[in-house]
């Protein structure tokens, strides 16, 4: 399947709206991006006021969702869209839900900075599970940049490069829980920014998640197979197939 | 950092709002009896300049009968009688002053059926530009590739121009006459079922037709097909039984009705 089949119909108006959706999914993984880089930033630096901005941000991608929302809509209430279309409509929507909760996310890593600087704790970088934090946001990172990519090629195979990244990344986050387990159960005086931390590492390892979902969106578009919920033994015989 | 809250998706197209348009034809209290029978009660509306209107609804609601209002049509059935006015930029077209056949040169219309005259596909075209006596022969030749490029079927036929029309295929036939229709530059364009007797492709061609026909002239076009009304038109009526139920832009007729009975009908629960 390549993207110009989308702007291929007898309808002008049916490709033009088409086209606007698969800009505005760009258009919105590129804000996640941005907001991506800016909380990674507000992480290394300790940046209190970049990480309020990264929260601030989060408005104009819950705006952008309900925007592609309002568009999808109104493709499936005015032009019936059928099969590869369909899909896209369908893929459109989840991807957006994504990305939205990708948002959210990285506010809560923001917030972590913001804590942490109200308690006067300003250097992350001396808590268990800071290092193993800003691994799993940056392979996050990658990974959405990948799947965005797949996205503007409509390439189920370049959105698949990702899994090997989720191994990495589910590894690194049981190492980060362990560690934190264990000094927690050292300094329970510590809890509370034990605590924070935590959250922090489980919103970064979401994040690989909702790649992980985009990716499955791509592979629906595409392949019209929904994988959502194979186990790791049947999708790997389902992509080798492909 | 700074540029983060500069980002913002730009919004593809704002909701039409009938406030916000310049008016084509209004329609004032009018009442149509078919002798004793009324088939239209107390409609009033405002058609919109440059933009299609869709007019939907089950058989025998009426739709077809207010269409041939707009030029007067219905003058040529004896039982039929009316109230009210209707309206084009603001005169009265049922004025007995008013020239039925001058107001049929500003509201063009097309039917159906393709009825194509049984001459050349040239002869067609500029039937309407005759009968207004232009001799030009130039002018003939460029009002008739105008209006054949108008009605997207020039490439089809611009080296046959002289063979029979009725060689075409249905849905060249029924873009001929759209084409015969536009080329005496009507204000408005009536397109009755203008695709009900077409194929799906031919169908979609002459939606995507009258998409582009709006930049230049007013659509008024009655359909049975809501799916078609929800693709080609900017606003949408919705009428039964002769009476106007609920008219609004089409986006929001087809998302989110007002009205139970528009529900109803649009979600095939009606009858």
């Amino acid at each position: 399947m390549q993207k110009k089949e989308f702007s291929s119909h007898i309808s002008n108006q049916l490709n033009r709206n088409l086209e606007e959706l698969f800009n505005h999914i760009l258009e919105m993984g590129g804000m996640v991006e941005n907001q991506l880089d800016m909380a990674l930033s507000a992480l290394e630096n300790a940046d209190v006021t970049v990480a309020k901005e990264v929260i601030r941000f989060d408005k104009i991608i819950n705006q952008a969702e309900m925007e592609i929302d309002r568009l999808c809509i109104r493709v499936l209430a005015r032009q019936q869209p059928t099969a590869s279309d369909l899909r896209l409509i369908l893929a459109t929507i989840r991807i957006a839900i994504d990305l939205e909760r990708m948002g959210d996310e990285v506010c809560k890593l923001a917030k972590l900075v913001i804590k942490f600087h109200k308690n006067e704790l300003c250097v992350c970088a001396n808590y268990a599970g800071y290092a193993e934090l800003v691994d799993i946001t940056t392979r996050s990172r990658e990974m959405l940049k990948i799947t965005l990519n797949a996205f503007a090629r409509v390439s189920a195979e370049d959105a698949m490069s990702i899994l090997d990244q989720e191994e990495v990344v589910d590894q690194v986050y049981a190492k980060a829980c362990k560690d934190v387990t264990e000094l927690f159960k050292k300094n329970p005086e510590n809890v509370e920014c034990l605590l924070e931390v935590m959250t922090a590492l489980r919103a970064s390892e979401r994040l690989s998640d909702h790649a992980l979902n985009i990716m499955e969106s791509i592979i629906y578009l595409v392949q019209g197979k929904d994988v959502r919920n194979m186990d790791q033994e049947r999708l790997t015989q389902f992509l080798e197939k492909l | 950092m700074s540029g983060l809250t500069s980002f913002s998706m730009n919004r593809t197209s704002d909701k039409l709002s009938l406030e916000n348009e310049e008016i084509a034809i209004e329609v004032k209290d009018w009442n149509l009896y078919y002798g004793s029978k009324q088939a239209l009660s107390g409609v009033n509306m405002k058609l919109p300049k440059n933009r299609v209107t869709a007019f939907i609804g089950p058989s025998g609601c009426g739709k077809s009968t207010l269409l041939r209002c707009f030029n007067r049509m219905n003058d040529l059935i004896d039982s039929v009688s009316v109230e009210g006015s209707i309206l084009l930029d603001n005169e009265d077209m049922y004025l007995k002053s008013m020239d039925v056949s001058a107001l049929r040169r500003r509201v063009g219309m097309v039917f159906q059926k393709p009825n194509p005259f049984p001459k050349s596909i040239f002869e067609n075209v500029c039937y309407g530009l005759r009968l207004q006596n232009i001799k030009d022969k130039q002018l003939l030749k460029e009002t008739v590739e105008w209006a054949l490029r108008g009605a997207n079927l020039w490439e089809e036929v611009k080296d046959r121009l002289d063979e029979n029309a009725l060689s075409l295929s249905g849905g060249q036939q029924q873009r001929l006459c759209i084409a015969r229709a536009i080329a005496i530059k009507p204000e408005v364009l009536l397109l009755d079922e203008p695709t009900s007797a077409l194929d799906p492709i031919s169908t979609l061609a002459v939606e995507e037709l009258i998409f582009e026909l709006k930049k230049e002239f007013t659509i008024l076009i009655v359909t049975h097909n809501m799916q078609q009304a929800a693709r080609v038109s900017d606003y949408t009526a919705f009428m039964y039984m002769g009476d106007l139920v609920e008219y609004t832009d089409t986006d929001s007729l087809f998302t989110n009705p007002k009205l139970k009975q528009t529900e109803d009908y649009i979600s095939g629960r009606y009858g």
